[in-house]
């Protein structure tokens, strides 16, 4: 399981300090791998493009802290796709609370980690690197 | 004998000028006969979507690393530090293609593969849906091939196996380990590729990867595919560039593409609805 982890944390790790470089296809190395945080708000934008879908959320850490916009990074659409996401599995508006890897620079994101739609309860993880290296479908 | 020599003048005559077509860019490929989609058919089952074992590619690089060079092994060194200190390189952050070893080595997205007369074509998921285009009708390499993002590929197939003889690779693009740690092939790449099925639902891809300017001898390493048949599991469009954009509407009311903004900080600020 450890080595899975940490397999799945250099996958979605990669690339350069400047989140612009996170728009492209990079390394996910500036999230901080030690830490998770939890965000409590609403889902404000939702960008399902390749190389990596970005998510904006208008809200802040349970634990405290300032309210705010938060960046966060998830794999490709087809990545997503294959382990039952579709474009619309957030969408705007929804209340959720996030679990993220946070930006080392302390800035306001990260890279995802699970999701909890408040309306529902239905939480969205991200383990496509389990899906992929560990089960063969036929 | 006087008669036979000059019918194997003729022969060789005609073989070589066969050869010689072989290689010339004049050279027609002959439409595919029913012969040529059968022995198509008798090829081993590649159907599905290959999706690459990621967990075992890292392993791979940790069990199995490169030879790399006195050069190479600094630059690495450097690329290591920088991504330990939460500051990687991004290698692929411009959205060029990857090229040919990124996408058998270290993508993070499947493969799809297509038989038909003469040809195999691989087909990848990220970096905007890249093709390798291998031939197996038998010609050799180009005698000055242009230098490519995927190089030039020759195959053929050993029973089930498909041996897959990659030059011609632009020298800019990388022998990397990841996203973030690579080095310029520099030129004169070679690479011969193994493909066959380990398993059923299993694709293993031997690669040994000859790399002057970077490698003190030819690399020999593995990847791992695995097949999946669901719909779900099908190969979509994977435009890199798109990233950069946000969907809009202008002026007229017409659906663009819009750049996106980023803060001082660098971070993408969300796309104004």
């Amino acid at each position: 399981m450890r080595r899975l982890t940490a397999a799945l944390i250099l996958a979605v790790s990669a690339t350069t300090a400047l989140p612009p470089a996170a728009m492209a296809h990079h390394s996910f190395a500036m999230y901080d791998q030690s830490r998770t945080v939890t965000l409590k708000g609403a889902i404000k934008t939702v960008l399902w493009s390749n190389p990596h879908v970005v998510i904006w959320m208008e809200g802040a850490p349970v634990t405290g802290g300032a309210p705010g916009v938060w960046t966060i990074e998830l794999t490709s659409p087809g990545n997503l796709t294959r382990i039952g996401w579709t474009r619309t599995s957030l969408k705007p508006g929804d209340a959720v609370e996030l679990q993220i890897l946070p930006l080392r620079d302390g800035q306001q994101g990260g890279a995802f980690k699970t999701a909890k739609l408040l309306a529902t309860g239905q939480v969205l993880d991200a383990n496509w690197v389990q899906k992929a290296s560990i089960t063969a479908h036929p | 004998m006087t008669l036979r020599t000059p019918l194997m003048a003729l022969c060789l005559s005609l073989w070589a000028s066969a050869g010689f077509a072989a290689e010339s860019a004049q050279t027609l490929d002959p439409a595919p006969t029913p012969k040529d989609w059968a022995a198509v058919a008798a090829l081993p089952d590649w159907s599905g979507v290959w999706v690459p074992d990621i967990i075992d590619q890292n392993r791979q690089i940790k069990t199995n690393p490169p030879p790399w060079n006195t050069k190479a092994a600094q630059e690495v060194l450097e690329l290591n530090a920088a991504e330990q200190a939460g500051k990687p390189k991004g290698l692929f952050v411009d959205c060029l293609p990857n090229g040919l070893l990124a996408l058998m080595m270290i993508t993070h997205n499947p493969l799809e593969f297509v038989f038909s007369p003469g040809r195999v074509l691989v087909l990848g998921e990220s970096d905007g849906n890249r093709l390798r285009r291998i031939y197996t009708d038998g010609r050799g390499h180009p005698a000055d091939p242009d230098p490519t993002f995927y190089g030039h590929s020759i195959g053929h197939w050993e029973g089930d196996t498909l041996v897959v003889d990659t030059v011609a690779v632009l020298p800019e693009t990388y022998l990397a380990v990841s996203e973030s740690v690579g080095v310029a092939n520099n030129g004169d790449l070679h690479v011969v590729e193994r493909l066959h099925l380990t398993a059923p639902d299993t694709l293993t891809d031997d690669l040994t990867i000859t790399d002057p300017h970077d490698l003190t001898a030819p690399w020999k390493t593995s990847r791992i595919f695995y097949r999946h048949r669901a719909r779900q599991d099908e190969i979509g469009e994977g435009v890199c560039l798109q990233g950069k954009f946000a969907e809009s509407v202008d002026s007229h009311g017409d659906a663009v593409f819009t750049p996106l903004q980023y803060a001082p900080d660098g971070s993408p600020l969300p796309p104004k609805p």
